[in-house]
C-alpha cells in the first residue's frame, strides 16, 4: 500500500496545493501545466501521485477525480471554499490512475528533453529529439483531458515541429523488431492529427501505413541508420596554439547545467577546464569546455556560422575570491575556449573559479549540485541499461522511451 | 456530528466524473468524440455535452462540480438516454472530418468548428443517411463563409477607395479636433479598492460600479490627451497626483502610445502583427485588422463598412474605446500592471491588492516552471544577452505588454458592444491578460532559444535511401 497521504492546503494567495511544493535543485523536477494547476514529480524519487498547485479550482475539477481520486477532489473543493479544517483531514491512499501514469511520463519527458545529462565524456549518448518530441506529442494527446488550451498547442507544436521523425519511426515500426509501445504512438499521433485537422505529406504516409494494418512486415533494419546521429564527437585533443606561457595552475570548473540551454556543453562534470599560465610578469588564463551535441555547429553552413556568431557562451572566473569577470568563448570544433589576461601579482599561485553561462539565459550560479548532478547522471545510466535490454513488457507506460531504446541500441554500436 | 464542510464521498460526486463514467457507458459508437483512454474529449465535455445536453442554466442542480447522489443518478441517466444522438453526432463528424479532407481545408480546429453543427444534424436527421454527403458539404461551405464578408481583404478593399479615405480622414480630423477637454482630475486610486476584492469568491465591490458611473476611465483618457508629467506644470489641475499611477517611474500611458500624448490616428491601408505600433498609436486599418485576425465568430460582428464607421468615432474616443465600463476597466489594469513583478525581485512597489498577490504568485509559479523546463532569462540587464536580455528586460517593465494585450482585448469586447457588467467579470479578463502575457513570454523565450540552438542538420534524415 502506498504511503503516500496528499495533503490539501490553501495558500494565502487562494492556491490549493496537495501536498508540498518539491524542492531541490531546478532539474529534479518533472513539471506539468494542467488545466488550472502546475504539477510537479520529484524525478530522482520515486514515481507517484504529483504534487499540484491549483490556481483555477473550477478548471481543475474536471480533472482532480481522475488523477488524485474522488475523496481528494472533493477536498481540493472543501479547501477552496474554505474549509480549513479538510486540509488537516488524511486523505485515503490511492493507486496512480491511467491519467496520473500518462500525465507522470508525460512530464518526466518533458524533463528528458531539457536536462537529459547527454556527454561524450561520460558516454552517455544524446537523445534523438525527433523520436522524443512526437513521443511526446503522442503523449499530450493521451493526456488531453488534463490540459487545456496552451497544452494543446504545445502538443501541436511538437507534433509539427518533428514531423520529419515521423518517416524513420514508420520505417522502426514496420521492420517488425520495433517496441510494441511504437505502434500505441504511431496511432495516438494519428489520431492526434486528425483531431487537430492537420494534414500534409508526413501524416498521409503515417495513415496509409497505419490503414494497411498488415503492419510490421519484417523489413530488417539497423536501429544506428535510422536517424542521422548527434554529436558525432571528434574531440580536438588540446588547445588550438601552443601555449607559450608556463602554467602555473590548472583545474576543473563547475558546470552548472542551470545557467546555460540544452546541448551547449557536454554534461559531464569535469568538461569545463582552465588553465593559468606565466610568461615575463604576464598571468592569463586559458578556458576549455567540451562542447554539447546539440549546439550550434561551426562550419558547415552559413546559417549556423552566423549563429555561432551570435553566440557567446561565456566563462566566469573568480580569482581568490574576488568578485567574477567574464570570458567570453568561442566555439571550435568540439570545443568552446576563451582567454583572458589576469590581474594578479606575480609571485602568488592564484585560486581559480571557473564557471559556464549563456548570458542572457543564466538565472545565477545557485547552489552547489554537483551531488544531484550526479544522481541525475545514474539515472540516464540506468534507464539506458533498461532501454538495452530486450524490451516488449506489458509495461507499456513505464518502459524506457524510444529515443532512449534508440540512443541505447547506438551505444552498443560504438562499443 | 460530521461537520458538512467534509464531503463524504458516498454523497457528493464530482460532476465531471458522473459525465465521464456515464460516457464510458455509452459504448464505441461514440470514439470519434472521445479521447484516446476512452473519456470524452475536452471539446466534447464544453461544446457538446454541458451546453446541448445537461444545460445547467436550464437546470441549475447540475450547474455545481460536486453533485448529489440523486443528481448524479439523473445527470447519468439523461448523458445514458441521449446515446442515440451522441451516437448519431460522432457519426456527422467523422463524415465531416473525411469530407474536409477531401476538399482539403485544413484551417481551424475541426472540433470547434463543427461539435455544434454535429449535434444539430444529429437532433435534425439522426445517423448519416442517404444525401448526408450533400449536407456535409454545405455545412462545410457554410462554416467556411460564416464570416460573411467580415475579412481582412473586405477592409483591404473597402478602404483602398481614395474618395472614401478622403472622406474618413476628414471625418476623423473633426472628431479629433472636436474631443472633450478634461473635465477632472484623473485618479487611479479607487482602482485599489476593486482589485483587493478580485479573486475572492462571493465578494461584491461596489466600487467598480462606481467608477463606471463617476467616469474615471474616462477621465483618464481625456487626461492622457492633454498632459504628460513633463507638462504638468501647464495643466496640475489634471493629475491628482504627478505620479498618475502611485510610482514615478512608470509613463502616464503605460506604452499605450510611443508619444507624448497620442496622435490623432489615420486611416491606414496596411498592417502587420509583427509590426504593429502601441494601441493608441495605431491606424483605423490596423485597429479592425486586429479584429478581424483575432475574432471566432466574426458572423456576430458589424459589416466592414458599419465597423469602419464606428471606428472613426471610437479612435477618437477617450482610451480608444466607447464603452465606459471597458475604460474603467483600463484603468484597473493599469493599476494592477505597474505592481506585477513577473521577476520576483520584491521591490514592493505600490500596495498590493489581493489582484496583485493572485496574479504575481501565478508569475512565481511560471517563474519555478520555466527553471525546470530550462527556459529561463537572466533577472538583471547583461549587455552581452542578446535577444534573452531583450525578453527580460520586458519583463522588467511588464505594464507594456500587459497593457497592450489589455486594450487589444477590450477593444475587441467595445466592437461588439460587450461592456463588463460587474467587478468580476472585469477581474477574469484581467486575470485571463495576465495569463496570456505568461504565455506570451514563453512562447518567445522558446523562440529565443530555437534560434539559439538551432542545429545546422536536418531534425532526422535516413542515411541511405
Amino acid at each position: 500500500m502506498p504511503a503516500r497521504h496528499p495533503a490539501v492546503t490553501r495558500a494565502e494567495d487562494g492556491t490549493v496545493q496537495i501536498t508540498e511544493p518539491i524542492a531541490g535543485p531546478a532539474f529534479t523536477r518533472a513539471v506539468l501545466d494542467v488545466a488550472g494547476a502546475v504539477l510537479t514529480w520529484p524525478v530522482l524519487g520515486p514515481t507517484g501521485l504529483p504534487a499540484a498547485e491549483i490556481h483555477d479550482v473550477a478548471q481543475a475539477q474536471q480533472w482532480l477525480w481522475a488523477v488524485y481520486g474522488e475523496r481528494t477532489a472533493a477536498a481540493v473543493d472543501a479547501v477552496a471554499s474554505g474549509a480549513p479544517e479538510a486540509a488537516a483531514e488524511p486523505m485515503a491512499p490511492e493507486q496512480p490512475t491511467a491519467l496520473a501514469e500518462s500525465a507522470a511520463r508525460l512530464a518526466f519527458g518533458h524533463w528528458t528533453a531539457r536536462w537529459w545529462p547527454a556527454s561524450h565524456l561520460d558516454g552517455i549518448p544524446a537523445l534523438e529529439p525527433g523520436a522524443l518530441g512526437l513521443e511526446l506529442a503522442a503523449l499530450t494527446h493521451e493526456c488531453q483531458q488534463l490540459l487545456d488550451e496552451a497544452g494543446e498547442v504545445e502538443g501541436r507544436e511538437l507534433l509539427e515541429e518533428h514531423l520529419a521523425a515521423l518517416a524513420p519511426l514508420v520505417r522502426w515500426w514496420q521492420s517488425g523488431a520495433s517496441p510494441r509501445r511504437l505502434g500505441g504512438v504511431l496511432r495516438l499521433i494519428d489520431d492526434a492529427a486528425d483531431g487537430l485537422g492537420l494534414g500534409g505529406e508526413e501524416i498521409g504516409r503515417l495513415r496509409s501505413a497505419l490503414e494497411q494494418d498488415d503492419g510490421p512486415s519484417g523489413t530488417p533494419l539497423d536501429l544506428a541508420d535510422l536517424f542521422v546521429r548527434q554529436g558525432e564527437f571528434a574531440l580536438a585533443a588540446g588547445s588550438a596554439r601552443p601555449a607559450t606561457g608556463r602554467v602555473i595552475a590548472r583545474g576543473v570548473g563547475t558546470n552548472n547545467w542551470c545557467r546555460y540551454p540544452p546541448g551547449f556543453v557536454d554534461a559531464a562534470e569535469d568538461a569545463v577546464t582552465w588553465t593559468v599560465y606565466a610568461l615575463g610578469a604576464g598571468r592569463w588564463i586559458e578556458v576549455e569546455v567540451v562542447a554539447g551535441g546539440t549546439a550550434p555547429v561551426g562550419g558547415g553552413r552559413l546559417a549556423a556560422e552566423v549563429s555561432v556568431e551570435r553566440v557567446h557562451l561565456a566563462a566566469e572566473v573568480h580569482v581568490d575570491g574576488g568578485p567574477p569577470s567574464r570570458v567570453p568563448l568561442a566555439r571550435r570544433d568540439d570545443v568552446w575556449t576563451g582567454r583572458a589576461n589576469l590581474d594578479i601579482r606575480a609571485s602568488t599561485t592564484p585560486s581559480v573559479e571557473v564557471g559556464v553561462l549563456l548570458p542572457g539565459f543564466d538565472p545565477g550560479p545557485g547552489a552547489d549540485d554537483r551531488a544531484a548532478r550526479e544522481a541525475v547522471r545514474a539515472l540516464a545510466r540506468r534507464r539506458l541499461g533498461e532501454a538495452a535490454a530486450p524490451h516488449d513488457g506489458e509495461a507499456a507506460q513505464s518502459g524506457p522511451f524510444l529515443a532512449e531504446i534508440l540512443a541505447a541500441a547506438a551505444v552498443e554500436e560504438d562499443f | 456530528m460530521p461537520s458538512p464542510s467534509q464531503p463524504s464521498t458516498g454523497e457528493r460526486r464530482p460532476r465531471a466524473m458522473v459525465i465521464d463514467r456515464a460516457w464510458r457507458g455509452l459504448g464505441p459508437g461514440c470514439r470519434a468524440l472521445s479521447g484516446p483512454g476512452g473519456a470524452p474529449l475536452t471539446r466534447t465535455v464544453k461544446l457538446i455535452v454541458l451546453p446541448l445536453i445537461v444545460r445547467p442554466t436550464l437546470r441549475p442542480e447540475f450547474a455545481a462540480d460536486f453533485l448529489g447522489a440523486r443528481e448524479a443518478e439523473q445527470l447519468d441517466a439523461l448523458i445514458r438516454e441521449s446515446g442515440a444522438v451522441l451516437e448519431a453526432t460522432a457519426q456527422w463528424f467523422t463524415l465531416l472530418k473525411k469530407t474536409r479532407r477531401a476538399l482539403g481545408i485544413v484551417a481551424g480546429n475541426p472540433q470547434d468548428l463543427y461539435f455544434q453543427r454535429c449535434f444539430e444534424l444529429a437532433t435534425e436527421h439522426g445517423a448519416p443517411g442517404p444525401g448526408a454527403e450533400a449536407a456535409a458539404k454545405s455545412v462545410l461551405a457554410d462554416v467556411v463563409d460564416a464570416t460573411g464578408g467580415r475579412t481582412v481583404e473586405a477592409l483591404k478593399e473597402h478602404l483602398a477607395d481614395s474618395a472614401r479615405r478622403a472622406r474618413l480622414d476628414a471625418e476623423l480630423t473633426a472628431a479629433w479636433v472636436g474631443r472633450e477637454a478634461a473635465t477632472g482630475a484623473a485618479d487611479t486610486g479607487p482602482a485599489d479598492e476593486v482589485l483587493d476584492a478580485c479573486g475572492v469568491p462571493g465578494a461584491v465591490s461596489p466600487a467598480f460600479a462606481a467608477m463606471v458611473r463617476a467616469g474615471h476611465g474616462s477621465l483618464l483618457g481625456r487626461a492622457l490627451w492633454s498632459a504628460h508629467p513633463a507638462d504638468v506644470g501647464d495643466r496640475a489641475d489634471l493629475w491628482d497626483r504627478a505620479d498618475l499611477w502611485g510610482r514615478s517611474d512608470v509613463p502616464p500611458h503605460l506604452g499605450l502610445t510611443a508619444h507624448r500624448v497620442p496622435p490623432r490616428p489615420g486611416v491606414g491601408r496596411s498592417a502587420s502583427t509583427a509590426t504593429l505600433p502601441a494601441p493608441f498609436d495605431r491606424t483605423l486599418f490596423e485597429r479592425l485588422f486586429t479584429v478581424l485576425q483575432t475574432s471566432t465568430h466574426r458572423e456576430h460582428l458589424p459589416t466592414v463598412p458599419e465597423l469602419v464607421e464606428r471606428e472613426v468615432g471610437r479612435s477618437c474616443a477617450p482610451l480608444g474605446l466607447h464603452d465606459e465600463s471597458l475604460r474603467v476597466t483600463v484603468v484597473l489594469g493599469g493599476r494592477l500592471a505597474v505592481g506585477l513583478d513577473p521577476l520576483g525581485t520584491g521591490g514592493s512597489v505600490t500596495g498590493p491588492t489581493a489582484a496583485h498577490r493572485i496574479v504575481n504568485s501565478r508569475w512565481q509559479r511560471e517563474a519555478s516552471v520555466l527553471r525546470a523546463r530550462r527556459m529561463t532569462v537572466s533577472p538583471g540587464p547583461d549587455p552581452d544577452g542578446g535577444v534573452l536580455n531583450a525578453l527580460a528586460q520586458d519583463l522588467r517593465t511588464p505594464w507594456a505588454a500587459y497593457m497592450r494585450r489589455l486594450w487589444v482585448r477590450l477593444h475587441g469586447r467595445d466592437v461588439r458592444d460587450a461592456a463588463l457588467p460587474d467587478a468580476a467579470s472585469a477581474w477574469s479578463v484581467l486575470d485571463g491578460v495576465a495569463r496570456s502575457v505568461m504565455m506570451d513570454h514563453r512562447a518567445r523565450v522558446r523562440t529565443a532559444l530555437r534560434s539559439l540552438s538551432a542545429n545546422s542538420e536536418p531534425a532526422a534524415e535516413p542515411r541511405s535511401a
